[in-house]
């Protein structure tokens, strides 16, 4: 049985390795190293991270990576908990808003930023035609441009694109509430208002905090949205580290900087990846 | 004063149906402007008379699209990338899940773990060591590097999926069978993968639209035009400063299909299969 174990994950262990354990620990080396690329590596111990620690530039965008996941994950989370909590709601023809709602989810992150890239165009845009039409603004906002907009007008992209994956779960965790509970609520006397905040929140927090997690991982992570609607400008304003760290790499083939910048968001992550693991194996033997 | 159950109920029902109503508006209306504006002519599109719904649509864009831009090119790559990566992580994962739901063999919780830790590891930490990797191994600028790189993130996500599903099938029916003389991969192929079709269908669903999307490592490991995906290639129709807003949003909207009529035709699927694999209640 060992040996079937060992040719069964044979495949899948080799592909993790070679392009996800290797390339991770080669990181690592080459965040203390000063690499360019196609020069050899050369070791200067914590030089990159020294570098970083010097540059003003580097404190804004760690303060803005940490601004845009919780920002972003936190209205993620009320607009996934208000919608789920409606579509929950008996009302007629619920499947068809259930299925709009999760649409943004299956477009991809990509499209959804160049869609609304063009939403938030200065003259010609979307949002600015419907807000000088309905006499609200005198002239279109450059929303990516505005230092005061550019920020929030990113953090709306991605929850625009992520919210249906909150939607989701929380929703199935709804419906998988047993009805005595709440049966047994009303009773005792309970309204609606007593019901959710004594039986709905309580039951779901293992779901808030699974979604909560994967969500943050995956938001402070991924360099889309920030790099196709402004690549950081304006001056540094809507950077975070991962994007920071694909610039330096891809225009001055930084290497060994750049992973020093994703480096330092890692010890953030690895905390959460201990803690979901941990989670999503402890539901695996229930 | 309290309101009455049945009242309060009706408040809440009407609250709940213009907040419905924000979200569904909030939802559509960034592909509203994405599909009209690629029925657009350009005098609707820009200037003073631009428009909010399309007064003469036309099939202009696309035919720029399909005529004067590699479009095409980028489209079938993405194709290739994304069924490859597909067929690939399907096979790979149905075998490690098997393995670790129904073989008992030492250091079974820590693969299990080690799969989670691959999983949740952020791409945008790997595509600078993955770059110096491919490179070395010749498989720059060709869709096999892109195809094997993505396997990175799908093999994961898949058997993990998996596993969740192969555990619902209970254990009796693969025994009784392997009684009967068939063997483990026997079983595998005529019981387990039979049994599981629809989850099948979800992962390979989740494999193809992640690989379809992904944009780092398609960045990073191809710069040749004719091995351009989708998520580079589109950018690229920004010409310096200039923007040809009507081609681009007819490509967005030709890229945007697949993957919503995969949602809309398997949602049942999809949600359930979802919420089976990372929400157990």
């Amino acid at each position: 049985m060992r040996t079937l174990a060992a040719l069964f994950l044979l495949p899948a262990v080799v592909v993790l390795t070679c392009v996800v354990l290797y390339p991770f620990a080669y990181a690592l080396v080459l965040s203390f190293q000063d690499k360019t690329a196609g020069l050899p590596g050369r070791f200067i111990g914590l030089g990159n991270y020294a570098e970083l620690l010097a540059d003003p530039d580097f404190l804004l965008i760690f303060g803005n990576t940490v601004w845009y996941t919780g920002i972003a994950v936190g209205i993620k989370f009320v607009i996934g908990l208000t919608s789920a909590v409606v579509l929950n709601q008996p009302r007629r023809f619920n499947n068809i808003y259930r299925t709009i709602l999760f649409i943004p989810w299956a477009v991809p992150t990509l499209i959804a930023s160049l869609v609304w890239l063009w939403v938030y165009n200065e003259f010609n845009g979307l949002l600015n035609l419907a807000l000088v039409r309905m006499g609200l603004l005198k002239y279109g906002i450059a929303w990516l441009a505005e230092p005061e907009w550019a920020m929030r007008a990113v953090i709306a992209v991605a929850v625009w694109n992520g919210t249906p994956f909150y939607t989701m779960h929380f929703l199935a965790g709804l419906q998988a509430i047993p009805k005595e509970l709440y049966e047994a609520a009303a009773t005792d006397g309970a309204g609606d208002y007593r019901k959710f905040w004594h039986i709905t929140i309580p039951t779901m927090i293992p779901i808030f905090t699974i979604t909560l997690m994967l969500s943050t991982v995956f938001t402070s992570t991924s360099i889309v949205v920030v790099n196709i609607l402004t690549n950081g400008a304006p001056a540094n304003l809507t950077q975070i580290l991962p994007n920071a760290s694909f610039n330096i790499t891809t225009s001055a083939g930084r290497m060994g900087l750049g992973s020093a910048i994703n480096m330092v968001l890692f010890p953030f992550l690895v905390v959460f990846i201990i803690l979901l693991t941990r989670r999503l194996l402890r539901k695996d033997e229930a | 004063m309290a309101l009455t159950q049945s009242a309060s109920r009706r408040v809440a029902h009407g609250i709940g149906g213009v907040i419905l109503l924000v979200l569904i508006v909030w939802t559509l209306a960034p592909l509203y402007w994405m599909l009209v504006t690629s029925l657009k002519d350009k005098s609707e599109i820009y200037g003073a008379a631009a428009t909010l719904w399309p007064a003469e649509p036309t099939l202009e864009n696309y035919r720029v699209l399909f005529a004067d831009t590699n479009f095409l090119i980028y489209f079938r790559n993405s194709l290739i990338v994304a069924s490859a990566t597909t067929f690939f992580s399907l096979i790979i994962a149905a075998l490690g899940a098997y393995a670790l739901t129904r073989l008992r063999f030492p250091g079974r919780r820590f693969v299990a773990r080690a799969l989670i830790y691959t999983y949740l590891m952020p791409s945008s930490l790997l595509f600078i060591p993955l770059l110096i990797i491919i490179r070395s191994i010749g498989l720059q600028n060709t869709l096999e590097g892109l195809v094997f790189s993505y396997l990175g993130f799908t093999v994961p996500f898949c058997t993990w999926l998996l596993m969740g599903y192969f555990m619902s099938i209970p254990i009796e029916l693969e025994e009784s069978a392997m009684i009967d003389g068939c063997t483990r991969l026997g079983v595998l192929l005529r019981i387990v993968v039979p049994l599981t079709v629809p989850a099948l269908a979800v992962v390979a669903f989740f494999s193809f639209t992640l690989s379809w999307n992904e944009f780092i490592y398609a960045s990073v490991l191809v710069t040749d035009v004719d091995v351009r995906t989708i998520p580079t290639g589109i950018p690229s129709f920004v010409v310096g400063d200039v923007f040809f807003w009507g081609p681009m949003m007819a490509s967005t909207v030709i890229s945007a299909v697949p993957p919503l009529v995969v949602y809309f035709v398997f949602q049942r699927f999809l949600i359930t299969g979802l919420t089976l694999g990372a929400v157990k209640g």
